[in-house]
């Protein structure tokens, strides 16, 4: 039997130590569905570059609301979607992987790597970076 | 920095930092570094990543500009002891093979001799 989609909203504003702060909450809460430790490293490494980069960018690097809207479907997969309201990516998304002297410019490079699915939008005035990972069924908590 | 140490043996400056290396953190870890770095007298920069449970790209970026600055004043920069969590950030951006890694304390000893 399919099970329901589970959503769930966080949301603080961007410095740094409440950015990463919203990326442990969202894991932690995570963990409560997902047993595998590997899975929920690399969701956690998600959820710090997409959180750093609004830190980072969205406001021309003064804090602003960011917002993690997940949707779980156990069993399958975890959706979420990094919210901002600040001025966009424009021209400079770049999910490349940069030469190894660059001091910057890995995050989408790596969330991409790490999830099955990633892309910046923008809709409705909203910045969202959407994430789709597949987590197998084994990888789940009863 | 309480998880911050940070030792000089003979001409070599041995950081450890035991947390997470994030946004949060680089800053700082580069501002006291540079402190260090001033007082010169400085042949090489090691950094223990043994007791980081995890490290993002701002940590990345923090790694890569000290290997610059060193490499470019004609110095030299080693990774000491990696953690698992960060072979595994440092591999996914394929940069394993790109910085000089001690491999154990004899390699180490052998730099500080």
């Amino acid at each position: 039997m399919e099970q329901a989609v589970i959503h769930k909203v966080f949301k603080t504003i961007s410095y740094p130590g409440d950015s990463r702060r919203l990326a442990r909450e969202v894991v932690d809460y995570l963990a409560g569905h997902i047993a595998d430790a590997d899975a929920l490293h690399d969701l956690d490494i998600i959820l710090t570059e997409a959180c750093a980069n609004v830190c980072r960018h969205a406001y021309g690097g003064s804090p602003g609301p960011l917002e993690v809207r997940l949707a779980v479907t156990p069993g399958q997969g975890v959706e979420l979607e990094v919210v901002d309201w600040g001025k966009g990516f424009g021209s400079g998304v770049r999910f490349e992987n940069p030469g190894p002297d660059s001091e910057g410019g890995r995050g989408l490079y790596i969330m991409r790597m790490l999830s099955n699915a990633c892309q910046v939008l923008r809709r409705d005035g909203e910045n969202v970076v959407v994430i789709h990972k597949d987590i197998g069924a084994a990888q789940w908590k009863n | 920095m309480e998880k911050l140490t940070i030792r000089r043996m003979n001409d070599v400056l041995l950081l450890k930092y035991a947390g997470e290396i994030t946004l949060e953190i680089t800053g700082d870890l580069k501002r006291h570094l540079e402190a260090e770095l001033d007082e010169g007298d400085v042949r090489a920069v090691v950094i223990d990543l043994s007791g980081v449970p995890f490290m993002d790209s701002s940590g990345i970026g923090f790694l890569v500009s000290v290997n610059t600055r060193m490499r470019s004043s004609g110095k030299s920069f080693y990774l000491y002891q990696l953690s698992v969590p960060v072979q595994k950030t440092l591999g996914l951006v394929q940069l394993l093979d790109f910085f000089q890694v001690l491999q154990d304390e004899a390699g180490l000893n052998g730099l500080c001799g």
